[in-house]
Parts: structure tokens; C-alpha cells; sequence
């Protein structure tokens, strides 16, 4: 049973990675605690279900979410958070974030409706057995696609001008700019992918639980926080390992100990654990302190 | 006349913890989006005293400001090891593993909550809802007078030394740590003192009344009014404590409304409607100045 | 400096003026009314966290009166719906109930919400002499308020009880494990089948709880798979309970899963877990088979009105206007008589079923409805009838 948990625990880690990667990547570059990514989260997966039952192509489906959630990164980012930013109390950008995804939720329920809409893409893969242990078809794909959208953020981030931009200013704004990088663009990057990311998530996500509804950005909203700062504010490897550990913590007490506090009790009882032994969090960040 | 009673506690109490708040986040600027545990922790401390133990309201109410209190002197000695982000991060945590004990232990009702908890009551006199309502004003106005003494005492002057810049007062000789767990103290304690009436105004109380939502409402309270600014957070739980009983005729709408306004105003009011150097508080301070006087001239 | 504090004071002071009388505004407009209105108060989840029961719930609610009123009303009188959206919170709730009772002047209130506000209300209800009946919340403490309020669904104790008279009796179990959500549904759900279990000798296993919005089940269901159960009793709402089914077929369990009316809704629900969910049984109060005249126009004029299929929800909030129509044409439409008229309900058919009526805490008393998903859609499997079953308990 111990290896059939490993594997339901990095399943549901990959899938809270996917999430965390794009909170991760706006808060290394704005210092902006973005709740409102889990806006994008659920938006990616509305448009993908709205542009999939009209087409049938997950392809279209992948596009729209992914674009539609970067425009409105974007926006959200020249129309908000750049102009609060000046502002130096952070508690100012996170209110205003909130408020953003209060928005978000309730337009997703006044246009799509409350109930729940499903999201019924036909996964290809068959139930795998190996040994003792059973990995479904949607872990399997869940697993696959998660690596390749890992490889292709670790590609965008090191062998991409743009990307080496974003790591320069996580690192430090001010040498960054210094250097001569368009520290404008970069914040502008970072939007645009940390909000496709969360939509590819959100579309990944909706399809594993064949599931669509207004409220569904609710959880990722603050867990992704405790995931996002165990691994490091603003690193990405960090948060993918943070989000690997919460979703094997998560495995093993449903499986061992069973459902003594809420599962999302879990991950922020791990955090403060953690924060009150290391207060850097489990991996130093991707930037200075403030 | 029930309902305006009713109305004036839920606003009273909403206005009671965004001044608690208010200590904590606005004038030492220590951010706390887990202010809801404390409430909570005050509201079951009360309601297990008085149901499982049979103390009255007032000595529960005392023992839940400590019980409180006590717990919030923990999270202050934890924010010294803390960075803004992180604090603000564990603060969250906590609410959520404060809801998640209430909701699981059997000890605290678990998931069926705790009923029949007794109203106040001074000799033969039970409350009613006007009597509550008149209690949680008074100790709003209590709380108000109180705040204000300790804005002007050394304490408020160290507290927005340590906002404003933590090593600098450390320089000039504040003892940082002392006055932000004194902060964090007074500030939770008030919170402890909202959830006790709160419990017994509602003679019923659940983990979900002490939720991440009601901790988010408590700090868009008091950075859509203005951190540090009395008045301004009055007016921050004021507007938002009477939203969803104002707003009723926009019915489908109200969410929508209630996000739209938080977004604008930190937009366009960044530092809160009355907060220090908001525009619109430099535009009635200019009209008062002139109105002040006109009056003198008279 | 004292002055600007004090004129700050002055405006915000001005501004609370405004808001009380924005508010007032708004209210005035339920109090005036024909003069052969009956006002009906209603609140529900309208919006916030749980919108999809409480819309279903308001739509039925609308669509009970609509009827009712098309139908000639009560003696000629019409019904006027006053609604109020709680957002899933307590102390709104209690705001409602004050201004139901003493701005509104309802006679009589249906809450189509849950547990937790519809408990807070109770007692502001009851202190009124309002009569209210409680749709489809399930915490027992809610008719014990007092015998003006009357619960219209199943004490949690008597469905949980009834699972496990399918589960021994139907499906033959040997041992079953239990998978519950932690809260006041669960926890009386998982009492009543323990209780029924330990009668009649069925074999129980330590019940494993999960949270609300919980959507992982794969752990659990590992841990459930190396106990080897062969029946899963599974008191959840639709939401995690169509991830469960998915998963159970996922990772190929063999166990007969048997769930209760949390499961009881077609768009959330069924669509969801699709083929996934045939076989799985349920216990519930709406038999969607029934050849009941109600029960069929109701499937068909919420179909026609929404666009959907209604769900539990919505069938028993509808079952409580009717409820309410026929007290008040058989007793009279005053608080008082309307509670009397509750309490004397005698084989009444409903949507949910026959209702043999209240026992003297207000609780009802009802046949539980047994179906199975085939083919994508509730059937009929059976109904338990037996009294020391569907009794609910007394204390």
C-alpha cells in the first residue's frame, strides 16, 4: 500500500504544482500575493469547456483557456497591480487581488450558471498495473502531462532571453535593471505566463474531475499560498518540490492515520511547522527579503 | 425595531473586530489575514464555559478575552521570526487549523456545532436583542476611547515607528518585540471579546462562522476605511457590515458589488478611504478647516 | 485636530443615516401587497459557495407558487413568495428571520437553506409563533426549536438507518466500510446506519470521513480497498461523491457503492460521475419512477421552466409549499392555524412522497425512497415502508 500512496501522492502533487507554478512565477518578479490566479485557474476552465463542446478539439480547447487567461493577466497587471504596486504596503495588492477573484467567481456564476458543467474529454490511456501497485489512466496522464509542462517552463526560464529576464529580476530588480533589462516586460512576462499556467491547470484539473463550476478556484485560492511559501516565495522548483510534499502528506495521513483534520488543514500545519524551524521556508527564495 | 436591533449588533460586532484588527494590522503593521481564529477562539471559549460548565456570560466573557489574548501573544513572539509575506501566510494557516480543530474535535461540537448558549443576563434580566445591541455599543464606544488613549500614549507612537521602519525604532531604542506582542495582545483580546458576544447573541455557533471569508471581510473592513485611522475603520465595518443587508436590491448582484468595491477603492484610495493621505480625507480636511473657520469668524 | 476627528465622526454618522434609509427603501417594497395576499417568507443560498442548491431551491420555490396560485390560490387568496438570499450565512440568516417576522408580516416561511442558517433562524421563528418548515437541512436540533418549526426532510438518523436495511437486506453486505463527510449530515447519517447495523448484525467498519470540497479520493479508497469491504455507504454530497464513483472505477474496486439523497441531482451529479455511477444505489425521498400525477408534473414543469432535470433539493422545497398550501386551505391562513393545520398533515401526497405526517417535534414521517442508476438516470429499486424504521427518533 506504501508505493500505491507514493504514487497517489505525487499525482495529486503534480497536480497542486501546476497551480503554485504560476503564483510562484508573478510573485518572484511583484511581490504581489495574487489570489486572484485562481481566478485564471477557473477561467482556463470555462473557456476551454466553452470552446470544447463547440469544436470537440482539446487543442482549440488548450488555446482558448490559455489565451484568454493571459490577456487577462495582462490586463489585470497594467490595470491594477502596476499601478498599486507603487504603494509599498503589500496587504494593498493582495486586498485588491481578492477583490478581483470576488469578481472573478461571481461573473463566472452569473454568465455559465451555478451548477456544475462537465468537461467530457475521453482520456486515451487504460488502467496500468505493476505489481502491487495501480496507476489509472488519469494518473497517467495527469503525470505525463505535468512533466512536460515542467520541462517546458524549466526550457522557457533557462534557454529563452525573456526567461533568463524573469530569473535576473527575481533575483533583484534594481542590478536587473541596471543591466539593461526591460524590467516592464518582464513583469508583463510574468503575468501572462503565470496566468496561462494556472489556466492549463485549470483545464487539466476540470478534465480529471470531469468538472466545471463557479466556486472551483476556491481551495487552489489559499492552499497554493502555503504551497507557494513552503517551496520558497517566487522559486519554482521550490514550489513543485512544496507541492510534491503536501501531495504526499496528503496521501499518507488519508491513508495511514485517516481524515484527522481537513486535508488543506494539513498543508498550512506543515507550513507553520516548517516556518517556525525555518522562516526562510523550506527553500530560500528567488529574491531578496523585501 | 427587532431588526434594526439585530442589525446594529451584527454591524457592532463587525466594527469591534475591524478596530481589533485595526490595532494589530494598521497601526503596528503587522498583516493578519487569520483574525477570524481569534474571533472564533473567543466565541468557543464563551460557548463551552457556559454550556458544558455553567459560567455566565460575564465571567466567559473574561475568559475568552484571556484564552484569546494568550494565543495571540504566541502569534506575535512567532512574527518576530517572520517576513511580512510569511507572517501574513501563517496567519491564514492558523485560521484554517483553528477552524479544522473546531470542526473535528468532538470536545468543541465537531461538526454539529454548539446550541443553547445563554443570552447575558444581569440578575433576573435576560437580554433581548436590544439589550444586546446597546452592550456591544457600549463596549465599541469603550473600545474607541480606549484606542484613541492609546494612539497619543508612547504606545501608539512606538507602534507606528515599528510600521514605518522596524530597524530605525529598534535604533531610536523602542523595544520592537515587547510592543508588537502588546499589539498583537490587545488586539486579539478585543477579538476574543467580539466572538464571546457574538456566541451568546446568537445562542448557536458553528466553525463556519470563523471561516477564511469572515477574516477577509474583517481586513477589507479596515484597509477599505484606512489602517490606523479610527474613524476610517469605523466606517470600513460600517459600509461592509451593512453591505449584504443594504445592498438586498441588487440581490443576484451583491458579490459582484461587494468585489468591485474592493478592487476600486485600493485602486484609486490606496491607503483607505479616511486613511493618511487619501484623497478623499485631504479633501474633507480642507472642507472642515474652511468650515471651522467660517464658524470662528462668526 | 479634534475638530476633523469630530467631523469625520459627523460624516460617518451621515453615512449610516443614508445606508438606513437606502434600507428601508428597499424593504417598503414587500410591504404593501393586494389585499388578498398570503406572504410566504423564503431564504436560501442564492448565491456564495453553495448557489447551485440554493437556486434550485429558489426555482422550485417559485414554481410551487406559481402553480399554486394558477390553481386558484388558498380559497381564492394568493400566494405572494417574499425571498431573501442568506449567501450560506448565519448572521444574515438571523437578520432575515427579524425582518420576515416583524417587517415583512409572513404568515408562514420555508427555509431552503441549510444546516447552519436555518438553525440560527429557527428560534427567532419560533419566538414569533411563525410556523417554518426546514426543505432539506438535516441537523436535529432544527425542529426541536420548538413546535412551530417542522422538518421536511428525513431525520438524518432514520435515511442512515434505512441504507442499512438496503445494505443487508438488498445487497446482501457482509461487511461495509463508510465513507462520510464531516458534518451534521454525515455524522447523523453514519449514527442512524450504525445504530440499524448493530440490530441486525451487520458488520461495520470504522467510518472514514473526508471535508468538504475534499476532491482526492484515490488515498482513501486504497486504505477502504486493503480492508476488503464489499459494500461502501457513502453519505456525501454531489460534488465529492461523483469523484468518488469516478475513482472507485478508476482504480477498478470491486465494492457495491450506496449512497443517500446528497446524491440525489442529475446535472450535478449523475452528468459528473457519468457511466461510472450505473449500479450505484441510493437512498432518497424523490422516486423519479413514481406514477404519482405529482410527481410526474413536477418533473415535467421544472423541466419545462429551467431547462433541467430538478434535483432532492428542489423536489423537497417544493413538497413544502405545497405543504404549507394545503395546511393553510384545511385549517386556515393565520400563523397559528397554518402550524395547527402542519401538524395535522395526515397521508399527504407529495413530491417526495406520501407524507403520513409530523410526529409531535415537527419531524416528518415518510417512506424511504431506494434507487439505482441505470443507464444514466435514478430508478426505482424499492421503498421502506417499515415503521421501526422510518420512525424518526424522539429524542
Amino acid at each position: 500500500m506504501l508505493l500505491q500512496q507514493i504514487v497517489n501522492g505525487i499525482t495529486i502533487g503534480s497536480l497542486y504544482s501546476l497551480v503554485a507554478l504560476g503564483l510562484t512565477m508573478v510573485y518572484g518578479i511583484m511581490r504581489v500575493l495574487d489570489i486572484a490566479n485562481a481566478g485564471a485557474y477557473t477561467l482556463g476552465a470555462y473557456l476551454g469547456v466553452w470552446a470544447y463542446t463547440r469544436t470537440h478539439s482539446i487543442i482549440i480547447a488548450l488555446l482558448a483557456g490559455v489565451g484568454g487567461a493571459a490577456i487577462t493577466g495582462y490586463l489585470f497587471q497594467r490595470a491594477v497591480y502596476t499601478p498599486i504596486k507603487k504603494v509599498a504596503d503589500p496587504i494593498v495588492p493582495l486586498v485588491a487581488s481578492i477583490g478581483l477573484f470576488i469578481v472573478m467567481e461571481d461573473l463566472f456564476r452569473l454568465i455559465a450558471g451555478p451548477y456544475t458543467i462537465t468537461f467530457p474529454v475521453h482520456l486515451p490511456l487504460n488502467r496500468l498495473t505493476l505489481g502491487s501497485v495501480i496507476i489509472t489512466g488519469t494518473q497517467a496522464v495527469i503525470l505525463l502531462v505535468s512533466a512536460f509542462l515542467f520541462l517546458l517552463l524549466w526550457i522557457l526560464l533557462n534557454k529563452t532571453k525573456i526567461g533568463l529576464a524573469w530569473q535576473a529580476t527575481a533575483q533583484d530588480v534594481e542590478t536587473a535593471m541596471a543591466m539593461g533589462i526591460n524590467t516592464r516586460s518582464v513583469v508583463a512576462f510574468a503575468f501572462i505566463l503565470g496566468y496561462a499556467f494556472a489556466a492549463l491547470a485549470g483545464i487539466l484539473v476540470a478534465i480529471h474531475y470531469n468538472a466545471v463550476f463557479p466556486t472551483m478556484g476556491d481551495i487552489p485560492s489559499y492552499k497554493m499560498l502555503a504551497i507557494v511559501v513552503l517551496g520558497g516565495l517566487g522559486n519554482p522548483l521550490g514550489a513543485v518540490v512544496a507541492s510534491m510534499v503536501v501531495g504526499l502528506a496528503e496521501a499518507l495521513v488519508a491513508g495511514y492515520i485517516g481524515s484527522f483534520l481537513p486535508t488543506d488543514a494539513i498543508a498550512f500545519l506543515a507550513l507553520i511547522i516548517l516556518l517556525l524551524v525555518r522562516p526562510q521556508g523550506l527553500f530560500a527564495s528567488g529574491g531578496d527579503a523585501r | 425595531m427587532n431588526y434594526w436591533a439585530v442589525l446594529a449588533t451584527t454591524v457592532g460586532i463587525w466594527v469591534l473586530l475591524a478596530l481589533s484588527l485595526n490595532i494589530i494590522t494598521g497601526e503596528a503593521g503587522q498583516p493578519n489575514i487569520g483574525h477570524a481564529a481569534f474571533f472564533g477562539i473567543g466565541a468557543y471559549t464563551s460557548a463551552i464555559l457556559n454550556t458544558k460548565y455553567g459560567v455566565d456570560f460575564w465571567g466567559a466573557l473574561i475568559v475568552a478575552i484571556a484564552v484569546s489574548a494568550l494565543v495571540g501573544a504566541v502569534l506575535g513572539l512567532i512574527s518576530m521570526r517572520l517576513r511580512n509575506d510569511f507572517l501574513a501566510i501563517t496567519t491564514i494557516g492558523l485560521n484554517f487549523v483553528t477552524v479544522a480543530v473546531f470542526q473535528t474535535v468532538h470536545y468543541f461540537g465537531g461538526a454539529m456545532g454548539i446550541g443553547g448558549i445563554q443570552p447575558p443576563r444581569i440578575g433576573g434580566l435576560a437580554f433581548g436583542t436590544l439589550e444586546i445591541a446597546g452592550l456591544i455599543w457600549v463596549v465599541v464606544a469603550l473600545v474607541v476611547i480606549l484606542n484613541r488613549h492609546l494612539q497619543k500614549a508612547w504606545f501608539g507612537y512606538a507602534l507606528r515607528a515599528i510600521r514605518d521602519d522596524e530597524a530605525a525604532a529598534a535604533a531610536m531604542g523602542i523595544d520592537v518585540r515587547r510592543y508588537k506582542v502588546l499589539a498583537f495582545v490587545i488586539g486579539t483580546g478585543l477579538a476574543g471579546l467580539a466572538g464571546s458576544i457574538y456566541a451568546h447573541f446568537m445562542t448557536f455557533i458553528s466553525a463556519g462562522d470563523f471561516g477564511f471569508n469572515i477574516s477577509v471581510t474583517i481586513l477589507a473592513m479596515v484597509v477599505l476605511g484606512g489602517r490606523g485611522s479610527i474613524p476610517g475603520v469605523m466606517l470600513g465595518g460600517i459600509v461592509l457590515g451593512m453591505a449584504p443587508e443594504v445592498f438586498r436590491f441588487i440581490s443576484d448582484y451583491r458579490l459582484l458589488v461587494f468585489g468591485s468595491i474592493l478592487v476600486l477603492v485600493m485602486r484609486f484610495f490606496p491607503s483607505g478611504l479616511l486613511g493618511q493621505g487619501s484623497r478623499l480625507q485631504e479633501l474633507l480636511t480642507g472642507f472642515i478647516r474652511r468650515e471651522g473657520a467660517g464658524a470662528r469668524v462668526r | 485636530m479634534k475638530t476633523l476627528k469630530f467631523g469625520l465622526l459627523m460624516i460617518s454618522l451621515l453615512v449610516i443615516a443614508l445606508l438606513a434609509s437606502a434600507c428601508g427603501n428597499g424593504a417598503g417594497n414587500t410591504q404593501s401587497g393586494a389585499a388578498k395576499t398570503i406572504k410566504i417568507g423564503f431564504f436560501a443560498p442564492e448565491t456564495g459557495p453553495e448557489a447551485a442548491d440554493g437556486t434550485s431551491a429558489y426555482n422550485s420555490a417559485k414554481l410551487a407558487v406559481e402553480q399554486i396560485n394558477a390553481g386558484g390560490g388558498i380559497n381564492g387568496a394568493k400566494l405572494e413568495l417574499v425571498n431573501y438570499d442568506d449567501q450560506l450565512d448565519t448572521k444574515q440568516a438571523v437578520s432575515i428571520a427579524q425582518k420576515l417576522t416583524t417587517r415583512d408580516g409572513v404568515a408562514a416561511v420555508v427555509s431552503g437553506s441549510y444546516s447552519g442558517p436555518t438553525r440560527a433562524a429557527a428560534p427567532i421563528f419560533q419566538q414569533a409563533k411563525i410556523p417554518m418548515i426546514s426543505a432539506y437541512a438535516v441537523h436535529p436540533a432544527i425542529p426541536r426549536t420548538g413546535n412551530y418549526i417542522f422538518q421536511q426532510s428525513f431525520s438524518g438518523v432514520v435515511e442512515g438507518a434505512a441504507a442499512a436495511e438496503v445494505a443487508k437486506n438488498e445487497l446482501h453486505a457482509k461487511n461495509v466500510a463508510i465513507l462520510a463527510i464531516d458534518n451534521d449530515f454525515g455524522h447523523t447519517l453514519v449514527q442512524g446506519f450504525k445504530q440499524r447495523a448493530a440490530q441486525t448484525g451487520l458488520k461495520v467498519q470504522e467510518p472514514n470521513w473526508f471535508h468538504f470540497g475534499d476532491t482526492e479520493f484515490t488515498p482513501v479508497l486504497t486504505k477502504i480497498k486493503d480492508n476488503g469491504a464489499d459494500v461502501l455507504f457513502m453519505p456525501a454530497y454531489a460534488a465529492e461523491g461523483s469523484q468518488i464513483i469516478r475513482r472507485i472505477h478508476d482504480m477498478g474496486l470491486k465494492i457495491q457503492p450506496l449512497g443517500t439523497e446528497g446524491l440525489d441531482s442529475t446535472t450535478q451529479f449523475l452528468e459528473v460521475a457519468g457511466k461510472n455511477a450505473n449500479g450505484l444505489v441510493i437512498v432518497t425521498n424523490l422516486n423519479r419512477d413514481s406514477k404519482e400525477q405529482v410527481v410526474k408534473d413536477f418533473i415535467k414543469a421544472y423541466k419545462e421552466k429551467y431547462g433541467h432535470e430538478p434535483d432532492m433539493v428542489g423536489a423537497s422545497t417544493y413538497d413544502a409549499f405545497y405543504v404549507l398550501a394545503e395546511a393553510m386551505r384545511k385549517s386556515g391562513v393565520t400563523p397559528d392555524k397554518i402550524r395547527d393545520g402542519i401538524a395535522n398533515t395526515k397521508n399527504f401526497q407529495a413530491v417526495t412522497g406520501k407524507i403520513e405526517g409530523y410526529d409531535k417535534i415537527g419531524q416528518v414521517i415518510k417512506p424511504v425512497q431506494v434507487q439505482q442508476v441505470k443507464d444514466g438516470a435514478f430508478r426505482y429499486f424499492g421503498e421502506i415502508t417499515d415503521p421501526a424504521i422510518i420512525t424518526p427518533p424522539v429524542n
